[in-house]
């Protein structure tokens, strides 16, 4: 099932399937390791409830939830 | 012909991006491999530091700590200073005894001042060292983390948290940390917004002031200075978004690094490398002005006053007394004035040049001198006035370096004068309406 | 004659302790990059008679026109082309951080691979296999422990090899994007001076990213509407 980054909750895994948004702040989030067919894992959010710290690549990455929204997932359990 | 849209689709940038990120993929299936370790320490420590209800708790106990630490740990330090500083005072006096006007310019002028100032070096240093072991230990990341949300409503990026907390040490350092801010509008507000942090330099002000003044409550006093200085800080913030630098702070896309222990060494070079900017500016202005202060305190249009002269005809005085006049609704005299104006080359010159006034009048205890002239009110005012007006010199420098502008280096200049005067205007007329108004009154 | 190395790495990867290591505090020399807010800190060593000039860049996750640290550790680069470019690498986080050595090699600079933090690597139950990496990346890779000091005459023996027999890396992308960059190159070879001032292949990759500053070095020159066929 395709949702939002934003939408994962703690310690669900999903597939980033793609990465929109304006330009620079694209490129930082792709730059980052949240390409297409990344593997991340949602893990908490701060305790005021934003921003979102995931783990991607092997290391832990925060994002806004302004900035997870312009990043689509799959939930599919991969083959 | 092969067209980039056939091979990349769309959004090329994304997709060279991604072709990256597989060819390391296929490098790292040869040339790495994971053993499954479980949680590690990292994991663990997250899950308390970052906990929903603890990780707020934690960041003010560990800032808390974080003061206690500079405070209590200096006063080993501070009093290893003063007590080198009287030794070097008293050889100096026995030295130069024959001397009249040498003596003074070393007891009064030096030593009268300056070495009251010295000792606070020590908190300075041990500030910057508990910051430089938060901050390699991967713990401000985490900080910036917790608070971004709440710094955010007010108009600050999460990471100017870091800049605000070296603020407490000295500005300047503070001030040129804020280049790790991305975005134009999220740098200018955290650098122009900094300099209200109350640094290091104005803590001997406060404690000076408070003993003389609000005894008992030394301590309430000093803190709620301390307060003020932030929450001018977090206004001037939310003032710039709403004027200037419209719009929202910049994406928050931030590595949390793995925890570590961090070393000694590479603590204590930390703290070295931005201590060394407060050294350099109390080394230049600190040692000058006590110098240069005497001179123009003892001497006036008439040549060398003498020993415990009337020091208002002094050329201080007459400086002091041109712009007295503005602040006389505010209970200062030619003494606070002349203070006022000296503390633009550094803010515990007010300390020096008070201290150096009354040493040449004759006074040696500042702190009581000063308690049979002013009333708390006009304290209170002057500690204000001190914190909020212009910083000193070398960070006006640093502003104007680091912004890169004329322009908003004077409006710092001028907005900080302005919200300087109508802020101890305010706390004047209301501690005078509770009967603090009155010189000799607390 | 000195040799000039250039200090590049992610943030976090322990730069700045490896500089420390190679160059002690008295003979650093920190001072601002020209025109910029960002600091630039630069200092010299000796080994085996030879003087070596390390300059260290902004850290930074990536090499885009778009950030002024990124576009200053780029810039230098490509315009002061340091002899050798000892690239940090965090091996505890190897994956993110060969991003940017892949961008490195991009730029066909002479690279020297620090593979740094092998402790917290092993504690996090990572085992790399040195060697075989550095014949795929085709750069020489050094194992450091900056903290402990470990590694370090190994890193100067390798800064001294890379100086004396520079080989720029040479990064070769799947053959559907190798006809692309080929196609660009063809195009860009016509214009000398801007060949020779910037490796071909990787003004070819810039302008299919459509990199800022390269578009506008491009912009107005005969090549324009050539490279504009192959993105229509």
């Amino acid at each position: 099932m395709e949702t939002k980054l934003s939408d994962l909750r703690p310690g669900n895994t999903a597939t980033v399937t793609k990465v929109t948004g304006s330009g620079a702040v694209k490129r930082r989030i792709a730059d980052m390791g949240i390409t297409p067919g990344a593997r991340i894992e949602m893990i908490r959010n701060a305790p005021l409830g934003d921003p979102i710290e995931f783990k991607v690549r092997g290391y832990l990455l925060t994002l806004r939830r302004s900035e997870a929204e312009d990043v689509m997932v799959s939930t599919e359990v991969q083959m | 012909m092969k067209r980039v849209k056939a091979v990349l689709g769309d959004d090329p940038e994304i997709a060279f991006a991604e072709k990256r990120y597989n060819m390391i993929g296929e490098i790292l299936e040869e040339c790495l491999t994971k053993t499954e370790t479980g949680m590690t320490f990292s994991d663990k420590l997250d899950k308390v530091l970052l906990n929903k209800y603890l990780g707020i708790p934690i960041f003010l106990i560990l800032v808390w700590a974080l003061f206690q630490f500079s405070i209590e740990a200096s006063g080993v330090f501070m009093a290893i200073i003063e007590t080198a500083l009287v030794t070097v005072g008293e050889f100096f006096g026995t030295l130069l005894a024959g001397n009249e006007m040498a003596a003074s310019l070393v007891q009064d002028g030096i030593f009268g001042g300056f070495a009251f100032i010295l000792p606070f070096l020590a908190p300075i240093f041990l500030m910057f060292l508990g910051i430089a072991w938060l901050e390699d230990s991967g713990y401000f990341a985490r900080a910036a983390f917790v608070m971004d949300k709440l710094l955010r409503k007010l108009g600050v990026h999460g990471k100017t948290f870091i800049p605000m907390m070296l603020g407490f040490g000295c500005n300047i350092p503070a001030i040129m940390a804020c280049r790790s801010i991305e975005g134009e509008k999220d740098r200018m507000i955290s650098i122009l917004s900094n300099p209200y942090i109350s640094c290091g330099a104005r803590l001997p002000v406060y404690v000076l002031f408070a003993a003389a003044f609000f005894p008992g409550f030394e301590g309430s006093v000093i803190f709620s200075m301390y307060i003020l200085g932030l929450a001018v800080a977090i206004f001037t913030a939310w003032l710039l978004r709403k004027t200037f630098f419209k719009g929202e702070p910049e994406p928050f896309i931030m590595e949390l690094p793995i925890y570590r222990v961090p070393t000694l060494r590479a603590s204590v070079l930390h703290m070295w490398e931005r201590g060394v900017v407060f050294l350099k500016k109390a080394g230049t202005w600190l040692f000058l002005g006590a110098i240069i202060l005497w001179f123009m305190s003892a001497f006036g249009p008439a040549g060398y006053l003498g020993i415990d002269p009337d020091v208002s005809v002094s050329y201080t005085g007459i400086l002091g007394g041109l712009i007295q006049p503005i602040f006389a609704p505010l209970g200062f005299d030619w003494r606070l004035g002349a203070a006022l104006i000296f503390a633009f080359l550094a803010k515990e010159i007010a300390v020096e040049s008070l201290g150096i006034i009354f040493a040449i009048e004759g006074d040696i205890a500042i702190g009581g001198a000063l308690a049979g002239v002013f009333s708390p009110a006009t304290a209170a005012a002057f500690m204000i006035f001190i914190l909020l007006y212009i910083p000193c010199v070398a960070a006006v420098g640093t502003i104007k370096s680091e912004t890169n502008s004329w322009k908003w280096t004077l409006f710092s200049v001028v907005y900080s004068i302005i919200i300087a005067y109508v802020i101890a205007a305010i706390a004047f007329a209301l501690l005078s309406a509770i009967g603090l108004g009155v010189i000799g009154g607390a | 004659m000195t040799v000039r190395v250039a200090l590049i790495g992610n943030p976090n990867v322990g730069k700045s302790v490896i500089f420390n290591n190679l160059v002690p505090g008295a003979r650093q020399h920190v001072g601002n990059w020209p025109g910029k807010t960002v600091e630039k800190k630069t200092g010299k060593y000796r080994y085996n008679g030879e003087e070596y000039e390390l300059v260290d860049l902004p850290g930074c996750y990536s090499l885009t026109a778009r950030a002024v640290d990124e576009l200053v550790s780029r810039t230098y680069i490509l315009e002061e082309k340091p002899d050798v470019v000892v690239n940090i690498v965090d091996a505890s986080n190897v994956e993110r951080n060969l991003y940017l050595t892949l961008l490195l090699m991009e730029l066909e600079a002479n690279i020297v691979v620090a593979l740094n933090q092998m402790d917290v690597a092993k504690s996090k139950g990572y085992t790399i296999r040195t060697e075989k990496l550095a014949s795929r990346l085709g750069i020489p890779v050094v194992e450091t422990i900056a903290t402990q000091k470990v590694g370090m005459e190994m890193l100067k023996k390798a800064i001294e090899n890379a100086a004396k027999s520079p080989k720029p890396a040479f990064l070769t992308y799947p053959s559907d994007i190798e006809d692309l960059i080929e196609k660009l190159v063809t195009i860009l070879s016509v214009d000398a001076s801007l060949v020779t001032h910037h490796p071909a292949r990787w003004l070819a990759i810039k302008l299919i990213e459509r990199d800022k500053e390269v578009l506008e070095m491009i912009q107005g020159t005969a090549l324009d509407s050539k490279i504009e066929e192959v993105f229509a």
